[in-house]
């Protein structure tokens, strides 16, 4: 991975190297006055970088809101959010785009693929985008290690669910981008799919050193990961090393009893 | 109930999305009302004028069926004022002159004559003139070389009392002077009028003073129009001059108008109906998209149990709330569009009150007709799709809609219709008689047509992957998403495309025929024009005998011809009798338009006792060189004249003429009763081309109406005049082409709704917002082209097999104009950026977030 030494953010450069993303003091709300309503409360983060982390938490705990910002995607109303060495709070639109379309891979939970291109358009489609030719031998390797060789002419209504989910994760990991988001990549698909996909995930952090970060609500999902973060109610709650799936369901038990009875 | 409810409720849902298809809706219908109104006020407001104007019973000249225009009205006679006062229940008889046959100038000799046609009208001042008109400054013409003017003229032309202004009429050329301004009441149709005391416009206009050119009767009280007209018959005896009531000049006035109106009448609404076709191609898209992102929706309601019927039922009940909106919207809209024409018009001269807009009861309902049919026969299909939707929707992803591939019955369809009429078209080419022709070309042109709407989404794969190669190829990844976009949904884009594709139909083929009509003239004028200069009168009026006498005084001329239209009715040996005309030319026009003969030459026709006949109508009456045809003109005597030559019909000018010596003619036709020249031409002394010109045009000087123009300045003329038409043509079109354009702006818009989730992830994943503008816009400009492609191509053959028809009437030469087709394809390159504007602005303004998050 290149970590480019250029325009150094203002806060310790030591910590830099080992994040792909940070946040401080992020906070989002939505409305104004009686109706505001506070999504992320001041939450700081710091995603390690090489590592799969997991964000679990009920509905409505922020999850999804904390990756959208992370991934530049919605705004936050307060705080500092880095990705790699970019402070991404003061960009504008274009230096964003140009942010998410270089350095941050997207695998969404559904409908990842544009149905007018073949699979393989789809996997080159952002460095289509910003005008770069993809690294063909970077993309072989990619390619055969999702399991999609044969199938690159195929457009998405030609493959399956889970096939479809692999395109998507091949795109995210072709360009090889600082840091992949995922949101449920899973949630659509049955458990030997969603196998497959958390496999290739978690290989291509072991062996490639690829940064993930994946919100879900499946514990399984979740046992993947090298660390898990726990939301509730805008804040970051818990947090669980090396997890397995029986403790991270034992923990989600013990938040919802808790939630409950609050 | 309930679906009814659920109509209004996802009519009212979807405003945004209904928007353009209203409009559509509201353009036809306002076309259409608004072409009622302004003709239905035109009529109205003349209808008004003539009862106005018309005295209880006016006598003038016996109407002569086949009048030919001498240059002087036909008159009464003098003493015939007394005879019509002696007739009992006769309170006043006005002796009038009036004539449309005079030209008038300004000081510095500009003619101050309508330049949209409307007649300039030199009369007597006299008592019945204060009906129309009151003279709102200065006084009436009491002295001689006074006049009035109508206050319309006078401020188009900065005139006021004490200018000078010239009438020039056959019998006189005399100077007047503005003594007063005279103000409609109530509508001037367009005309210069000027009014002179009546002796002056006796001798200026009739050469006599003891003439008039009608009388206007005033019934006595309790004596009805009709009883006076019975009574002034029976004074006069028998039928030798022409008495009508107020209500029969009215009704004979009305018909003339009417002649006038109802044609145009008839093309508004033909434009106005090609604006409807158009809309029906936006409207069935709209209601297919509507339809199709509604999928999961309807599979919803089919799945708790609404029936085929009802579902169905549902969308043609929001066409029907569409059409009535849009309907209304453009009945209004159509009042408003007839009253712009109105102020159009003012500014062009003919000042119509709009106190005077007429909205018959009809006018609204026949709107809301067509609006509502229209609509409704457009949602015909999509809601039989919808009903067809199977309960399963509900269940599946839908996502986008699958590529709906265009079915094997439609390409058979398709071809079929376009072989079929191309093959009319290609035998109308080959026809024999443009008769028989004329019929395939319309066939083949609706048969293609059709056909090409059929086939439109077939073809658009091929075209737009062609167009792609082409243009979009240099944009990159963007241009290559900008393609597959046009061509996931053929249907939809052939749809799109194939209401852009029929206004630029219409303009292809009329810009090639029009072209061809340019080039073939041009070429016929360089083949058979011998004339140097030709002389004409500027509005359309003969050229007067004074103006004709300073033509012949010019010098540097080898000859000069004169050349006039005579009335005549040819009896064939068949014993047809045919009203017509002949041309009656010194003989030195065969040097200056050479006509082509098929048999004989053509300056036998000339020689005495001779004339020659056309080829079509020697073949239907069966007469050969050296028939002797009975020639009956006006004057009541008869000629027998033989054939010695007959001409080709192969020709542009001239066409079906019989030409004779106008010596022989004037034989046969009292001096007074001769026709003015209605055109002459010229050749210089060879080498002195440029001294002719000059002396030609000092010697017209002094004839304001009257135009000299050398070949070159004719054929600018001709090419001018037809330009004018085409331009015209063109902008009635441009009606049907904006509807396309919303056509393309709707399509766009509703497939940006449709591909949100697509947009949220492109740019999720990196896409900018200008790549995404340029995504849009380049898929509308793909569209715009296919479209254009499609009219070219279709517009081409419709005027090439026009060209070919009419190659038998003299349209020989093919042109095509290549710039108007350019022009065709970088305006729609142009149309199709300005039609994403709005779409693109959306897809670009789109949250990325609510895009991609799942429902």
């Amino acid at each position: 991975m290149t970590t480019s030494v250029s325009s150094p953010p203002a806060q310790g450069s030591a910590s830099r190297s080992l994040f792909a993303a940070r946040a401080r003091g992020l906070t989002k709300a939505y409305g104004n006055g009686e109706t505001r309503v506070v999504a992320l409360d001041a939450v700081d983060v710091d995603i390690p970088r090489g590592q799969f982390t997991a964000i679990m938490g009920p509905s409505g705990s922020g999850k999804s809101t904390l990756m959208h910002c992370l991934a530049g995607l919605d705004t936050a109303s307060s705080g500092k959010i880095w990705v790699g060495e970019t402070e991404i709070t003061k960009l504008r639109d274009k230096r964003l785009t140009r942010l998410r379309r270089d350095s941050i891979g997207f695998i969404f939970q559904a409908f990842n693929l544009l149905p007018t291109l073949t699979a393989l358009e789809n996997i080159t489609l952002p460095m289509d985008i910003a005008g770069r030719t993809p690294d063909r031998a970077w993309l072989d390797q990619v390619v055969e290690t999702v399991g999609l060789a044969g199938r690159l002419k195929h457009r998405p209504t030609q493959l399956s669910g889970g096939q479809q989910q692999r395109v998507a994760v091949a795109r995210a990991l072709a360009a090889r981008p600082e840091i992949i988001f995922g949101d449920e990549p899973t949630g659509n698909l049955d458990s030997r799919a969603g196998a497959e996909i958390l496999g290739f995930l978690r290989h291509s952090v072991d062996a490639l050193g690829q940064t993930i970060v994946m919100v879900t609500h499946d514990p399984v999902a979740a046992s993947y990961a090298d660390r898990v973060l726990y939301l509730a109610d805008g804040r970051i709650v818990d947090e669980m090393h090396a997890p397995t799936a029986d403790a991270v369901l034992e923990r989600m038990k013990s938040f919802d009893s808790r939630g409950r009875t609050s | 109930m309930t679906v009814l409810r659920a109509s209004l409720r996802n009519f009212l849902a979807h405003k945004g999305r209904m928007a353009l298809s209203a409009v559509a809706v509201l353009l036809s219908v306002a076309f259409v009302c608004g072409t009622l109104v302004f003709t239905d006020t035109m009529n109205s407001t003349f209808d008004k004028l003539f009862a106005t104007i018309s005295s209880d019973v006016t006598v003038s000249p016996p109407k002569v069926d086949n009048a030919q225009r001498t240059g002087t009205p036909d008159t009464l006679p003098g003493s015939l004022q007394d005879r019509l006062a002696k007739v009992p229940g006769v309170a006043r008889v006005v002796p009038e002159v009036s004539s449309q046959q005079a030209t008038v100038a300004d000081s510095r000799n500009q003619d101050i004559g309508s330049s949209t046609g409307a007649p300039t009208i030199v009369g007597n001042w006299n008592p019945t003139q204060t009906r129309s008109v009151t003279i709102t400054s200065g006084h009436a013409p009491t002295l001689p070389n006074e006049a009035v003017l109508d206050a319309d003229t006078a401020a188009k032309h900065h005139l006021a009392i004490g200018d000078t202004l010239r009438v020039i009429a056959g019998p006189g050329d005399t100077k007047v002077t503005v003594s007063g301004i005279a103000t409609f009441r109530t509508t001037n149709p367009g005309a210069a009028v000027v009014y002179l005391d009546t002796p002056t416009a006796q001798q200026v206009l009739l050469g006599s003073h003891d003439a008039y050119t009608d009388y206007a009767l005033d019934a006595a009280p309790g004596v009805s129009d009709d009883q006076l007209k019975a009574r002034i018959d029976q004074a006069l005896g028998g039928h030798a001059y022409q008495v009508q009531t107020a209500a029969e000049l009215t009704a004979q006035n009305q018909k003339d108008i009417g002649s006038f109106l109802n044609p145009m009448k008839y093309v508004l609404l033909g434009f106005a109906g090609i604006a409807v076709l158009v809309g029906i191609f936006l409207i069935v898209n709209t209601f297919s998209m509507l339809v199709a992102q509604r999928t999961r929706e309807i599979g919803l309601m089919r799945a708790i149990g609404s029936s085929r019927r009802q579902v169905n039922r549902s969308v043609l009940v929001e066409a029907v709330l569409l059409g009535v909106v849009g309907s209304v919207a453009g009945i209004g809209a159509g009042i408003g569009l007839a009253v712009g024409l109105i102020k159009l018009m003012g500014a062009l001269g003919m000042h119509l009150n709009t106190a005077d807009l007429t909205i018959k009861a009809a006018t609204p309902l026949i709107g809301l007709t067509v609006g509502v049919v229209v609509t409704v026969v457009s949602a015909m299909l999509p809601a039989r799709r919808a009903g067809a939707i199977s309960p399963m929707a509900a269940m599946r992803d839908a996502g986008t809609p699958a590529d709906a591939r265009a079915g094997r019955v439609r390409a058979a369809l398709g071809v079929l219709l376009t072989g079929a009429g191309g093959t009319a078209l290609a035998l109308a080419a080959k026809a024999s008689s443009t008769s028989k022709g004329s019929g395939l070309l319309a066939i083949g042109v609706l048969l293609t047509l059709i056909g090409f709407v059929v086939v439109g989404p077939l073809l658009a794969g091929l075209v737009v992957r062609v167009l792609g190669a082409l243009t979009l190829r240099m944009f990159g990844p963007v241009g290559r998403l900008a393609e597959r976009n046009a061509l996931r949904n053929p249907r939809r884009t052939g749809a799109t495309a194939a209401a852009l594709m029929v206004g630029l139909a219409l303009v292809a083929s009329l810009s090639v025929v029009g072209n061809s009509m340019v080039a073939s003239a041009t070429t016929q004028m360089d083949k058979s024009v011998g004339a140097d200069f030709i002389i004409q009168s500027g509005n359309g009026s003969p050229i007067s005998p004074a103006a004709a006498k300073a033509v012949h005084a010019a010098g540097h001329l080898s000859h000069i011809t004169d050349r006039t239209d005579v009335a005549a009715t040819v009896t064939a040996p068949d014993g047809t009798k045919d009203k017509t005309e002949l041309a009656a030319a010194t003989p030195s026009y065969t040097d200056d338009l050479q006509a082509k003969t098929v048999q004989g030459k053509l300056i036998d026709a000339y020689a005495e006792g001779a004339m020659s006949v056309p080829e079509g109508w020697a073949k239907t009456h069966h007469v050969t060189l050296g028939t002797r045809l009975a020639v009956a003109f006006t004057s009541g005597s008869t000629a027998r004249l033989t054939v010695r030559a007959i001409t080709s019909d192969d020709t542009v000018f001239d066409k079906g003429a019989m030409y004779t010596n106008i010596a022989e003619a004037r034989k046969y036709l009292p001096a007074d009763k001769f026709p003015s020249n209605d055109m002459m031409f010229a050749a210089a002394v060879p080498g002195q081309q440029s001294q002719a010109a000059a002396a030609l045009k000092a010697a017209t000087a002094d004839y304001p109406q009257v135009k000299v123009r050398d070949q070159a300045e004719y054929k600018s003329m001709i090419k001018q005049q037809l330009d004018q038409l085409l331009n015209m043509i063109y902008a009635l079109l441009a009606l049907a082409i904006v509807v396309a354009v919303l056509g393309v702006v709707n399509t766009l818009a509703l497939s940006v709704v449709e591909r949100t989730r697509e947009i949220g992830l492109m740019r999720a994943i990196g896409l900018s917002r200008r790549q995404l503008r340029r995504m849009v816009r380049l898929e509308s400009v793909v569209i715009a082209l296919f479209g254009a492609v499609l009219g070219v191509a279709l517009g081409m053959g419709w005027g090439i097999a026009a060209q070919k028809l009419l190659a038998l009437a003299g349209l020989g030469v093919l042109s095509i104009p290549w710039t108007t087709i350019a022009v065709v394809f970088l305006g729609s390159a142009v149309v199709g950026l300005l039609a994403a504007l709005f779409p693109a602005f959306r897809a670009g303004r789109m949250n990325v977030l609510k895009a991609i998050a799942t429902d």
